[in-house]
């Protein structure tokens, strides 16, 4: 436990007691939703989503935003579902997928750092661009009749049985707990967290500000390109509107998972912790007798009332950190003087 | 510049002819600077004096256009940071540039690419060597200002760094911080370290300084020793050469101060300056000097009721007018003409006529916006200011730096104020826009209005007040008649100089 302990902090272990809690209450509510089966169900069906909100996290601690995920997920997933459907390898429907992504995040990254547009615009651009490359790409049609093979991927458990952890979501956790100890164990992996936290020092120390960057929307890419793999598997089929919306959900998860949008702060744990939640509110709904059509109004809802709470806190912050150090300045009087 | 401390070794770091321009604008001009090992150069200077540009081309955030840099006698190329890193020298800034989110230790050993464990063991031995108290596990967040430095100084350290510069590290902090500061920079200055200090305060040179260096308009006007020189050498090498002779020619008698101060501080008190007591006559100029940081700013705008009073009272014309909105305070007839106009002042697409009535939008008539009586008010601004442009339409943006700041004071003026507060109205613009802007100070004080000018420029205060004041470290630290106002005496006060 001391080693967990030094390896996962609080934080972290708090985000994981987030989870539990709200599971817990909505238990209280429907005793059926903490049935195992629901709950493997919710964690095997929350992998696309932990997929983007880890990548997202890079781009977000390191201070920018990406929202152009769910656009790189849906033309990952129908160029690699087009290519698996016509039987060529899965070798190079991975390979191009992954392309897709990395193509996606240069863009975004070389946008953003060397032409200086804000990110929330490059990214909203590439959104579009991306979007629309689905629809060229698959003519608008929807990719379909994939074989079998490809789509029992997702189906896969470790046990072998259904209803217990799937494959895909043991992987999803490994790739998470690297992702993590990379960001924060090693010295490349904290430059994300120093770009995001204080530009101008990590300038100063030498840190290279903008290839940090452009590497950040790289992985955001590619992470979200690894997600549209799975989610081919998962759902069989693709429609030229496929991940459209998710970059809120995946926002939304890193918010939830104490990643905040200031940079700087939070982990991916937290954020594919977040993940969970925001890929069981659907779930979450139906057991507590609502309608599932409320669940992207109360994805919104949660992100911004998050983002409010943490911009009051840290504008607070900030301007106490300013009053102490005027009040510094008048600290010393004149007739004290300098030895 | 050579000591008994240097005789026959190299300089640590030289500095050769070098020069530096932002467009037309020269900031730095043949720059000749020696350090060598165990020296601590005071480097002082006025602001815009140049001091920041070559400490950021020395750390390899500018690039000089002409001159060399030597570091052990050997050329080095500068080209980032990095590279200044790379051959020991380290930054220290004026406000510490910490990550506020990572631990004490994660701030100092970021960066680094050896071993972790090899990494804490050199900085407990630093710490140990130093005889630093530190606590590797606080975030920096909760670091005071000195503690905050102290870590930066840990992380140049850490660097080998041999070359330290520390910019104005006094300036928020307290008197027993100031002295343990100064107890580190002996230590670093015994242990061979290197240290350039940027300063405002003359005394400090005095006291932890081995050599001094002033920097006037680009250009180092007086080196050496710190032994050579006496406070006043210090004061006159700041100061322009012509200063003492266009002083006298603007001697004139001071006007006869009649009836009761229109405007009036007394013990106040806000963030960033303390027990401001001044008194502001109908027609008078007072001038208000002071270095960056002095508190000036900030007392103005906490006057227009940008910021939380924390003690005394504002009184004008018998009415107290402590802590009103900048509304109120408009109508009650105070006026500010902010530093920045860049930052504050200008609505640069809007056109000179819509700029001008900004301030007084809601004494027109009407529901809708008269347009004829906001041109017939422009027009007015822009005849009496002789503010040259094409049309009332003309956009703000496209005037010149002088003209944009007649039509901001214009703006001010508009709301018909009793006392305004001008603060820098000249930084930045040509000597003509300067006369005109003089011109229309001179009327306004005609008409009887009170006038608060605060200014770095020590001739401006010489040439327009009647009385001054000087703040320092937010504090009134010395007060002067009409008789008394000289370049000397303001720069001496604004730098803490016992006079």
């Amino acid at each position: 436990m001391g080693e967990l302990k030094r390896i996962v902090p609080l934080r972290e272990l708090t985000s994981v007691g987030f989870v539990v809690a709200i599971f817990l209450l909505v238990g209280m509510v429907n005793p059926n939703f903490l049935s195992a089966q629901n709950i493997m169900l919710c964690l095997n069906g929350s992998v696309v989503f932990i997929m983007l909100s880890v990548g997202i996290a890079f781009v977000i601690i390191s201070g920018e935003i990406d929202v152009s995920v769910g656009a790189t997920l849906g033309l990952a997933a129908t160029v690699s579902a087009t290519m698996i459907r016509d039987d060529m390898p899965w070798s190079l429907a991975v390979a191009a997928a992954v392309l897709v992504g990395l193509m996606v995040g240069l863009l975004n990254g070389v946008g953003v750092v060397a032409f200086k547009v804000p990110s929330i615009i490059m990214t909203l651009g590439t959104n579009g661009i991306v979007r629309g490359l689905c629809y060229v790409y698959s003519s608008g049609k929807w990719v379909e009749n994939l074989p079998f093979g490809y789509k029992s991927l997702s189906q896969a458990t470790l046990t072998g049985r259904p209803g217990s952890i799937s494959w895909f979501f043991f992987a999803t956790a490994v790739v998470t707990l690297l992702v993590y100890i990379y960001q924060t164990h090693t010295n490349r992996g904290r430059h994300f967290y120093a770009v995001g936290d204080n530009e101008g020092g990590a300038t100063l120390i030498g840190i290279p500000v903008g290839r940090t960057r452009i590497i950040a929307f790289v992985l955001c890419g590619v992470f979200a390109s690894l997600a549209g793999l799975m989610y081919v598997s998962r759902i069989g089929f693709v429609t030229p509107v496929a991940g459209m919306g998710y970059e809120m959900k995946a926002i939304a998860a890193c918010v939830l998972g104490g990643v905040s949008l200031s940079g700087g702060i939070g982990s991916v744990i937290g954020a594919a912790m977040g993940a969970i939640i925001m890929a069981s509110i659907g779930r979450i709904l139906v057991f507590m007798q609502f309608s599932s059509n409320y669940d992207n109004t109360i994805t919104g809802i949660l992100l911004i009332t998050i983002v409010v709470a943490d911009a009051l806190l840290q504008r607070r912050a900030a301007e106490r950190a300013r009053r102490t150090l005027l009040t510094a300045k008048t600290a010393i009087t004149p007739e004290e003087g300098l030895p | 510049m050579s000591t008994t401390q240097s005789e026959g070794g190299k300089p640590k770091l030289s500095v050769r002819r070098i020069r530096k321009s932002f467009r037309l604008n020269t900031v730095l001009k043949d720059i000749n600077l020696d350090i060598y090992p165990g020296n601590v150069v005071a480097l002082i200077g006025g602001n815009g004096a140049g001091k920041s540009t070559l400490m950021k081309i020395i750390m390899g955030i500018y690039k000089q256009d002409d001159g060399d840099i030597a570091i052990d006698g050997e050329k080095a190329d500068l080209a980032n940071p990095a590279a200044a890193l790379a051959r020991g020298i380290y930054l220290v800034p004026q406000e510490p540039m910490l990550f506020p989110n990572m631990t004490v230790e994660e701030n100092i050993t970021i960066g680094f690419t050896e071993n972790k464990a090899d990494l804490r063991r050199r900085l407990t031995d630093l710490t140990a060597q130093m005889n630093w108290r530190v606590d590797l596990t606080r975030k920096a967040v909760s670091l005071s200002i000195a503690e905050q430095q102290l870590v930066e100084i840990l992380r140049g350290l850490l660097r080998n760094s041999r070359i330290l510069i520390l910019d104005e590290p006094t300036s928020a902090l307290t008197f027993d911080e100031v002295e343990s500061l100064f107890r580190i920079v002996a230590d670093l200055r015994d242990k061979g370290i290197s240290i350039i200090y940027i300063t405002h305060r003359l005394a400090e040179v005095f006291r932890i300084a081995t050599h001094v260096a002033i920097m006037r308009d680009g250009s180092i006007t007086l080196q050496g020793p710190v032994g050579n020189f006496t406070r006043d050498d210090l004061v006159r090498g700041l100061l322009p050469p012509d200063a003492q002779q266009r002083e006298r020619a603007e001697r004139r008698p001071p006007p006869a101060r009649t009836g009761k101060p229109v405007f009036s501080l007394r013990g106040y008190s806000g963030y960033g300056f303390a027990d401001i007591d001044l008194d502001v006559y109908p027609g008078e100029i007072v001038g208000l000097a002071g270095v960056v940081g002095a508190g000036r700013t900030e007392l103005a705008t906490t006057i227009f009721g940008r910021d939380i009073v924390r003690g005394g009272s504002v009184v004008l014309d018998g009415e107290d007018i402590t802590g009103l909105s900048t509304r109120a305070v408009i109508d009650k007839g105070v006026n500010y003409v902010p530093e920045d106009r860049f930052l504050n002042g200008i609505f640069k697409i809007s056109d000179v006529a819509a700029n001008t009535s900004a301030a007084c939008l809601r004494r027109l008539p009407g529901l809708f916006l008269p347009r004829r009586e906001e041109k017939s008010l422009a027009q007015r601004f822009v005849d009496g200011f002789r503010i040259r442009v094409t049309g009332l339409d003309q956009p703000l943006g496209s005037l010149s730096g002088g003209n944009q700041q007649k039509v901001v004071i214009g703006r001010a003026l508009s709301t018909n104020p009793k006392f305004i507060i001008l603060d820098e109205p000249t930084r930045g613009i040509d000597a003509a826009a300067r006369g005109d802007v003089y011109a229309i100070i001179n009327e306004l004080k005609e008409k009887g209005v009170a006038i608060l000018l605060i200014s770095s420029d020590m001739e401006e205060i010489v040439e327009l007040s009647d009385r001054a004041v000087t703040m320092y470290h937010g504090r009134i630290n010395r007060r002067f008649e009409k008789a008394d106002i000289s370049q000397d005496n303001l720069m001496a006060a604004a730098f803490g100089a016992a006079v």
